[in-house]
Formats: C-alpha cells, sequence, structure tokens
C-alpha cells in the first residue's frame, strides 16, 4: 500500500518535472503543447477505489497548474479524466484481463491501448483547453490547438509506453 | 435519512466529483483574470435574465388587481358615457309636433325638471318615483309631464324624491277633453295595456272618430288646458249606454320613461281651498 502510494508520488513527481521544465515550453507552430501529466492517470489498474484516482488526479493538476500559473485548468481537466479512467478502463479491458489489470500494450494489446489511451487524452485536452480558454470566440484556434496538442500528447503518452520497462510493468501489476 | 446516506455512499464518486471540479472552477475564477471577468460577465446575464423573469412572473401575478382597477375604470368611463351620451340626446333632439305643441302650451309655467329614478308598468298601482322633492319645490297635487304628454300627478314628496300617482294607476283620475270640442270626460285606468287608457262620459252626441287628440281640460288648476295626452284608436259604448267610452293610446311610453318636468302651479292650493269650502 506504502509502496504504491510512493511509487506514485515518485511517478507523479517525475511527470510534473517533465511537463514543467520541457513540454510546457514546447509550443509547436504556436499552437501544440504536449500534456504528458495525463499519462499518470492512464496508469491506475482496474480495482482502484475512484475516489484515489479522482484525489491523485486532482492533486497531480493542481501542482501541474502551479507551474503554468492558470489554477483550476488542469485540476479540472486531470479530475474529469480520473473519474472516466476506470469505467473506460473496465469497458476496455480483455476478457481474461487479470482483476488488478494495468492499461499497457502487454495487457490491453497496441490497438485497445491506443483507443483507451485517444479517448482519455482526448477528453483532457479538451476539457484542458476549453477551460484555458473559456470561450468558443476564437473557435479556430481553439480547435487547432485542442488538436495539434491532442495529437502531440497522444503520440508522446504512447511513446512513453512503449519505453516502459516490461518488468516495471510486471511490478506494477 | 438512512436511504439518503445509502444513496451518497453509493454515488459517492458522483459528489465527489462535483466537489473537486467546483473546487477547481473556483480557483479558476479566484485565481485567473480572464475567465473570472467571463464568469463574472455571464453570471451578470444569467442573474439579470433570472431577475427579468422573476419581475415577469410578479408583474402576471399583480394583474388580478391591475384588474380589478381596470375594471372600475370602466365601469366609471362607461357611466360618462352614459350620461354624456344622454345630455348630448337631449341637446340635439329633433323635437316632434307634440313636443313642441307641449312645450307652447307649459310656456310661461315654471316648470321643475326631474329624472325618473323608479318605474313600473306591470302593476295595477303604478307609482313613479323621481329625483325632486319639497327642497325643489315639488309640492303634491302638482302635475307631471314630459316632452309627449302627461305623466301624472304628485302623490307624496320627500325632502328631494317625489312619488307620482302615474296614468297608469287605477287611483288616477284626469279630467281630460277632445281637441277641438268642450265635451269632456275623466281617464282612467283598465289596469291592461300601459299604453292605453279609458276615456269616460263622452256623450253620444259628441262628434269624435279614431284618431282624435284627446287634452287636459284644464278644469284642475294641476294642468294648464290644452297638454295632449294621447289619440283615441278605439270608440265603444259605456256600460251604462249613456255615452262613449274612448280607448285612447296615450302619447307617452311608460316603459321607456326618464326626463320628466313637474308643473309648479302658484296658487292651486288658494283654489282648492276655496273649491273645499264651496262644497
Amino acid at each position: 500500500m506504502l509502496t504504491t502510494f510512493l511509487q506514485r508520488l515518485l511517478l507523479m513527481t517525475a511527470l510534473l518535472a517533465v511537463q514543467m521544465l520541457v513540454l510546457n515550453h514546447i509550443h509547436v507552430m504556436g499552437f501544440a503543447t504536449p500534456l504528458l501529466i495525463v499519462y499518470f492517470l492512464l496508469l491506475f489498474p482496474l480495482g482502484t477505489s475512484r475516489w484515489s484516482i479522482m484525489l491523485w488526479g486532482f492533486v497531480c493538476g493542481l501542482l501541474a497548474d502551479m507551474a503554468t500559473l492558470t489554477p483550476g485548468v488542469g485540476a479540472g481537466a486531470m479530475t474529469l479524466v480520473a473519474f472516466v479512467q476506470p469505467v473506460l478502463l473496465m469497458a476496455m479491458r480483455p476478457k481474461e484481463a487479470a482483476e488488478d489489470m494495468q492499461a499497457s500494450f502487454h495487457t490491453m494489446g497496441f490497438a485497445a491501448y491506443v483507443r483507451y489511451c485517444s479517448i482519455l487524452t482526448f477528453i483532457f485536452c479538451f476539457a484542458y483547453f476549453l477551460l484555458q480558454s473559456f470561450s468558443f470566440f476564437h473557435i479556430v484556434h481553439l480547435a487547432i490547438s485542442f488538436g495539434s496538442s491532442w495529437l502531440l500528447t497522444l503520440v508522446i503518452c504512447i511513446a512513453v509506453e512503449a519505453m516502459r520497462p516490461v518488468n516495471s510493468r510486471k511490478t506494477e501489476n | 435519512m438512512r436511504a439518503l446516506f445509502d444513496f451518497i455512499a453509493r454515488q459517492y464518486h458522483w459528489m465527489m466529483l462535483i466537489v473537486l471540479e467546483g473546487l477547481s472552477l473556483m480557483l479558476l475564477f479566484q485565481f485567473n483574470h480572464y475567465q473570472g471577468s467571463v464568469w463574472l460577465t455571464n453570471a451578470n446575464s444569467v442573474v439579470g435574465y433570472l431577475m427579468e423573469q422573476e419581475q415577469r412572473m410578479l408583474n402576471y401575478l399583480s394583474l388580478t388587481d391591475v384588474n380589478a382597477e381596470l375594471s372600475h375604470r370602466n365601469m366609471l368611463l362607461e357611466h360618462n358615457i352614459k350620461v354624456l351620451t344622454a345630455e348630448l340626446n337631449r341637446l340635439t333632439h329633433d323635437s316632434t309636433f307634440t313636443e313642441r305643441k307641449v312645450a307652447s302650451q307649459l310656456a310661461g309655467v315654471e316648470l321643475i325638471p326631474a329624472k325618473v329614478v323608479n318605474n313600473s308598468v306591470r302593476l295595477h298601482d303604478n307609482y313613479i318615483t323621481i329625483n325632486r322633492g319639497s327642497v325643489d319645490g315639488v309640492q303634491p297635487e302638482m302635475g307631471v309631464v314630459s316632452g309627449t304628454g302627461v305623466v301624472g300627478i304628485v302623490y307624496m314628496t320627500s325632502d328631494h324624491y317625489s312619488i307620482v300617482l302615474p296614468l297608469l294607476n287605477s287611483k288616477s283620475r284626469l279630467s281630460s277633453r277632445l281637441r277641438g270640442s268642450n265635451y269632456f270626460g275623466y281617464l282612467r285606468w283598465d289596469g291592461r295595456n300601459p299604453l292605453s287608457t279609458i276615456l269616460d262620459d263622452i256623450p253620444h252626441h259628441a262628434r269624435c272618430k279614431v284618431g282624435d287628440v284627446v287634452e287636459t281640460s284644464g278644469y284642475s288648476s294641476v294642468f294648464p288646458s290644452g297638454i295632449f295626452i294621447g289619440r283615441v284608436s278605439r270608440i265603444e259604448n259605456s256600460e251604462d249606454g249613456m255615452g262613449y267610452q274612448l280607448h285612447v293610446r296615450l302619447g307617452i311610453d311608460f316603459a321607456n320613461l326618464q326626463d320628466v318636468s313637474v308643473i309648479a302651479t302658484r296658487g292651486h292650493g288658494e283654489q282648492q281651498e276655496l273649491e273645499e269650502q264651496a262644497h
């Protein structure tokens, strides 16, 4: 229990550090910003209590907001993804999946994982950019920012997942 | 209460979502000027809209009072229209020959104009109430006429009202004559037709025909002579066979009587007194 907690804390800190120090400075064509912190929520295994995921999501989002000086944007979007993640993972799990299955290429298969990852990153980016712009006034700008950032986030999440050591998957499982 | 707790326990993740999202939005509006101002502007619009709807609802609810007030106002205006229309009719009315004749007969006689405030034609003994009384100079035994003929005689008076004994009353006896001759008789009502009365005691040798005018004889001090009463509509023999019984179609429609005048006869008390002494 404590180990899991510390592991999650460590993972969150690492992801936040990468997000704050590196990814927040990337603005491809002035629009696309990768939002890797959502990857943190993708890793919660089946059977994790929903309140715990939501609290982790909220805190992680809030800490990410501290760096961007936009309190509430990341927290709101992360909480929403944390609310959806267990339901989505349950719905997309393979038939023979373990009760505490963690989403990965290995456990779900590439295609299913990409779908799972796409949906959650889509929800996150949509909520994030909607809260950030808070209006549909510049809807084209909003759509481009959201679309490009979503694709970039998705690519990075899949890349990180691909680079994740297999033994780490096993231990977390 | 227990069911409520169970429900909350089952749906805790929804509650948590609402709380955490609420917290996020609060932070968003509190620490981000742009989002805060957008929120405030929209919130103001929403509040403004809600207040407008509330005002409309309150206005709708107060329509009952407004309606009552309008009804009252309408009633007053209707009354004004009625009064003004009557006045206009009076001023622009084209007088008939009978009216001119009656007016000429009454020239030089003091008249007290009055309004009929109560009237009946369906009873055997009808009475008319007018809005002039002793304060206005009306006294019992004074004659009452309208533009189209004789109405009756004042029966009783109070300070501001008088009761008139009209021709349509079984107690009414009016000395009348046929215009163009001096044969006279007494006009009475048989209590049947409110448009018709009976003139008795016209002798057989008096020439009369249907359409002859019946007018006041002037033998009493109540009415000056020659005031139009009606026209002969049917001639019959009287029951005792001594004369004619003439059915007189009245010039006045008592059922539609509004404006009358009281003939303020001077000295009729003196005449009455003298006649009583003689008897």
